[in-house]
């Protein structure tokens, strides 16, 4: 989840509210707070919200929630006279554009550090780290428009942000850490974007970097945005967000004219986002019968606008999909808090799963046998899985990508894991019974089947086969009433001559025996262990 | 402290009372045991007062080396000529040695070199030497220090410096019986007090009469540690019996789904961050190639792409089955409520799943890659967010969390969405316990269901933190038996 840093001060004196008051309603527009001091704020905001990615953005909320400044927010543009000429080539690496400018700004040093972090954090989300949508913030007096978004081949150069001196398009790529971290949004085109203007200034070569002529400062009074993006929708999106942004900021909004070889468009456009307003809707999904002009006052609250049936949002609220996402505005508008809990009343029995009641019966009665239940990792690593135990790995189960290897692949035994679970408590009192109650997990065709097994080990310097089958028999016989056979069998977890092959009315249930020393060795155990693993879904059949 | 003796005690009591007092070692002869058995067995009378432990330190001098300086005195006085200087640095094996001797020798007045090129040694003062000879015989003998004179004692403590005489320490021990100790000898071998109850004793009767040996009863019993259920499983036993109690229907299922099912049916878009955010586990390699684009499939795919019939804008992209069909380790479990919603058509119901979850994390504190969720859905004729609201209070109320606040979050497949944060007083802060909220119509009406579906998905892990007063999750699956063996019963509950 993206964050944002707050300054009270800042955000008491842009909302017009005491510190207190704010820190007791952040919460109420849907923002986690992270962490705090006496000075400073770090809170989490929703992916589907970057319109609260600034503390303009959040002051804009809570001066409607408190009822300082409601309403639909209005957001006046004028031509900028600036046109944008869109290269054809560019239809198949990053077709769209989408531009504004922004004048009379007079930023600080936390206004620009807000806004930064809030292209930061479009990059990230909107954005598909820069690959669907990618921003570039430009000084306005740097550039001498008509502007060209057009296609250059890779010996291209131009002085990137930061730098000295020209680059070219290809050692961008391969030498920058922005080209390394995106420059594979490329694939494996011959021809790459960039803007410039009519002096060959270049603006930006999105998504990787923009040029250094053009950077914006505290100094900046007139600022030029771009937008490039691979679906024009959320290219206006992220552009929205922008622009309305800075209009928080003091800007005065200038429309771009976009030329395409077959259209021209203008950016931004920043009228409402219109949706059905069901009245009856919201009060059925609040459970809150309330008048009509008391609703109208809560989305006023919520910065939401109402005329006649149609529900009005700012544009910068990217998420209005459905007329629920306004019942959900008139919620936070009223308050979440001030809505009065009611208890649901039951018509149902219920019923509790008879699997997952004999499950909790076998852990009662291992339990009862002396034995400590273990509840492991299901993913798990090759070594405990496989190595140890000297057996093949190529039915093994494995995930994509894993954080962690100890991770990475889905067990199709529990004895392993319980080994593994030995060996952490060497240290501990001995003897040591354990079982496990878990799932495991074996390759099918094109997928994998999932099973219910019961394993169990018992660890000290006088274990035996016959001390695991003592155990094994009772649980048999205590849950499901059965009395089970064990033939001489030879299964990877044993010792050969030690191992059995565990039957119950001819069903074949799982395996008993003495681990291999070997075993025992790899997993640093001191001491003989023997135990069983059986397939409790079978088992439980055999009861029905 | 009980006065009843262990067999030990007895044991060790009996052999020493006919002697008084012992040395150890005699003691441990006498009562044919091993001397830990005896010194366990001392240290616990001791401790009765039933005999009393004495122990002296005897030093004694022992000779390490004889001073080289004697044999050098010894070769020039036996010599059958006189000897030069040369002549006898040619008798010692060393000439560091020698140079000590010589110089020590010559330096205390015993020899004397003859003026002259010669150098030719002689004896100068032969009482001295026999005065240091003498202290040396008289240590090799054994005398004590004690009965050393004062000069003698001079040259002792010289020879000690030079590290060619040590001192050695021997500890005796020795121990006596104590009056109370003879009277409780007398007793323990009273042969009319019966040391453990047979089955002979028993069936013969022999008992008649007689009584039981006093044991020590306050005397620590060897370790023991019963067989438990885990932990979380008995949590997870008491939201099944809340869940039960408010009237809902237990649901199981696989752990691997579809990401169909698991993400595209709850309205989460393909090139969404949650999919990458949730930190999904996918399968390698395997993927369900039975989903086809056809029946709830292809409903979903529209909502997708375009909202449907649903009244919804939809996400706007192009919908793909090759995503869908990805198989995932369920990120939550959601998954199966909503297959649940699929396959019925009652009109109302309430079920739930406890289960595992999956996620693709780094382990540390607050972070496991497995954990587990407890899942419920509430369906129904005009439930609405009061109601979930008064269930999710009542519901934690249940679980021992009374108090829960309830804020606006987002999630893609509910709207309004809420989540529960409780007090915790251990991090002096509100912690987020679970989500919740109303199933959005992008995601029921797919599945064809056209009534209000009310849903939550919390963990487990965090409430049970705040329960045994742990801050690390990883403590709940650690598999540290000394955790699961020792831990109180009753913090959990």
């Amino acid at each position: 989840m993206p964050v944002v840093r707050l300054e009270l001060s800042r955000l008491a004196e842009m909302v017009g509210a005491g510190e207190e008051r704010i820190l007791d309603r952040l919460p109420y527009i849907g923002l986690d707070i992270e962490s705090a001091n006496s000075r400073s704020v770090r809170v989490e905001y929703s992916p589907n919200r970057p319109d609260l990615g600034t503390d303009y953005g959040i002051a804009r909320a809570l001066r409607g929630l408190l009822g300082k400044e409601t309403g639909l927010p209005e957001f006046q543009t004028k031509p900028s006279g600036i046109t944008v000429i869109v290269d054809r080539k560019l239809a198949k690496v990053r077709p769209y554009i989408a531009c504004c400018v922004a004048t009379g700004l007079d930023l600080d040093d936390e206004d620009v550090r807000q806004i930064i972090s809030l292209q930061e954090d479009l990059h990230n989300g909107l954005g598909r780290k820069r690959k669907a949508v990618a921003v570039g913030l430009h000084d306005l007096d740097e550039i001498s428009p008509p502007l060209s978004y057009r296609a250059v081949p890779s010996t291209f150069e131009f002085v990137p942000l930061d730098g000295e001196k020209p680059s070219s398009i290809r050692s961008i790529l391969y030498d920058s850490y922005e080209g390394r971290t995106y420059g594979h949004v490329f694939d494996r085109s011959k021809v790459f974007p960039v803007i410039s203007d009519s002096k060959g200034t270049v603006l930006s070569f999105p998504p990787i970097i923009n040029g250094n002529a053009t950077k914006v400062t505290t100094r900046t009074r007139r600022m030029f945005v771009d937008v490039t993006s691979t679906s024009q929708k959320d290219g206006d999106d992220v552009l929205a967000i922008l622009a309305t942004t800075l209009s928080e900021v003091g800007g005065k909004l200038g429309t771009v004219a976009i030329s395409y070889p077959n259209k021209t468009r203008v950016t931004p456009d920043l009228a409402p986002t219109e949706l059905p307003f069901d009245l009856d809707l919201v009060r059925s999904v609040i459970g809150l019968d309330l008048p009509r002009r008391e609703i109208l006052g809560c989305l006023a609250r919520s910065r939401m606008g109402v005329r006649g049936n149609i529900a009005l949002g700012p544009r910068y609220r990217i998420d209005l999909l459905h007329p629920v996402d306004v019942v959900e505005e008139v919620a936070l508008g009223y308050g979440i808090d001030r809505i009065k809990p009611v208890f649901p009343p039951s018509n149902t029995p219920g019923a509790l799963n008879e699997f997952e009641e004999f499950l909790d019966s076998v852990s009662t009665v291992m339990a009862g046998a002396g034995m400590i239940e273990m509840m492991t990792y299901e993913l798990t690593d090759r070594k405990s899985l496989y190595d140890s135990f000297e057996r093949p790995s190529s039915e093994k189960v494995t995930v994509q990508n894993p954080k962690s290897l100890d991770h990475s692949m889905l067990r199709d035994a529990l004895i392993p894991c319980l080994m593994a679970a030995l060996s952490g408590n060497v240290k501990s009192d001995y003897p040591q019974r354990v079982f496990e109650i878990g799932r495991i997990y074996t390759r099918a065709f094109d997928g994998v089947k999932e099973f219910w097994h019961l394993g169990c080990l018992v660890a000290h310097s006088q274990a035996s086969y016959t001390e695991a089958k003592m155990y094994l028999e009772a649980v048999c016989r205590l849950l499901a009433g059965l009395e089970i056979v064990t033939k001489a069998a030879e299964h990877w977890a044993f010792s050969p001559g030690r191992c059995a092959s565990v039957t119950a009315k001819e069903e074949g249930l799982g395996y008993i025996g003495e681990l291999r020393p070997g075993t025992i060795d790899a997993f640093g155990v001191g001491v003989p262990a023997s135990g069983f693993e059986i397939d409790l879904s079978k088992l439980y059949e055999l009861l029905k | 402290m009980s006065n009843a003796l262990h067999p030990l005690e007895r044991r060790v009591l009996a052999a020493l009372a006919p002697l008084g007092s012992a040395p150890f070692e005699a003691l441990v002869a006498a009562a044919s045991l091993n001397e830990d058995q005896v010194r366990r067995a001392l240290q616990w009378l001791a401790s009765k007062g039933l005999v009393s432990i004495g122990s002296s330190v005897e030093s004694r001098l022992e000779l390490v080396r004889e001073p080289p300086e004697l044999d050098l005195v010894h070769q020039v006085s036996q010599a059958p000529a006189p000897l030069t200087v040369g002549e006898l640095r040619g008798k010692f094996d060393s000439p560091d040695e020698f140079s000590a001797a010589f110089g020590r020798a010559r330096g205390s007045g015993w020899i004397k070199v003859d003026e002259g090129p010669a150098q030719v040694v002689r004896v100068a003062d032969a009482a001295g030497i026999e005065s240091l000879r003498s202290v040396v015989r008289s240590i090799a003998a054994g005398k004590a220090e004690d009965d050393m004179t004062s000069e003698e004692a001079g040259i002792v403590s010289d020879l000690l410096k030079r590290g060619l005489v040590r001192r050695v320490e021997t500890r005796t021990t020795t121990v006596a019986v104590t009056d109370k100790g003879r009277i409780s000898s007398s007793l323990a071998s009273d042969a009319h007090l019966i040391d453990r109850l047979t089955p002979d004793i028993l069936a013969s009767g022999t008992w008649r009469g007689r009584k039981l040996r006093p044991i020590d009863v306050e005397a620590k019993a060897p370790s023991f540690f019963p067989g438990r259920r885990h932990p979380v499983r008995d949590f997870i036993r008491e939201v099944r019996e809340v869940y039960l109690s408010m009237g809902f229907t237990e649901l199981q299922g696989d752990s691997v789904h579809s990401a169909f099912w698991n993400f595209d049916a709850l309205f989460i878009p393909q090139d969404h961050p949650g999919r990458e955010m949730q930190d999904t586990f996918y399968l390698d390699g395997l993927s369900d190639a039975a989903l086809k684009r056809s029946g709830v499939v292809a409903k979903v795919a529209s909502v997708h792409e375009d909202g449907w019939k649903t009244g919804s804008r939809g996400w706007g992209y192009r919908w793909r089955l090759e995503e869908a069909r990805r198989l995932v380790l369920r990120t939550h479990n959601t998954v199966l409520s909503v297959k649940a919603l699929s396959e019925t058509k009652e009109r109302e119901a309430r079920v739930f799943a406890v289960s595992k979850v999956y996620r693709n994390e780094n382990l540390d504190y607050k972070h496991l890659a497995e954990f587990y969720q407890m899942d419920g859905i509430m369906v129904g004729e005009g439930l609405n967010v009061r109601h979930l609201m008064g269930f999710l209070t009542e519901f934690y109320k249940k679980l021992g969390m009374a108090g829960v606040k309830l804020w606006p979050t987002y999630f893609p497949y509910t709207e309004p969405s809420l989540q529960v944060v409780g007090y915790s007083k251990a991090f002096k802060s509100w912690i987020e316990l679970g989500g919740s909220g109303v199933f959005r119509p992008e995601v029921t009406q797919p599945l064809g269901v056209r009534v209000p579906v009310l849903a939550w998905g919390p963990g487990i892990e965090r409430l049970m933190l705040m329960r045994f007063g742990l801050e690390d999750m990883r403590a709940l699956y650690g598999s540290d038996l000394s955790w699961l063996r020792n831990r109180g019963e009753l913090a959990g509950s």
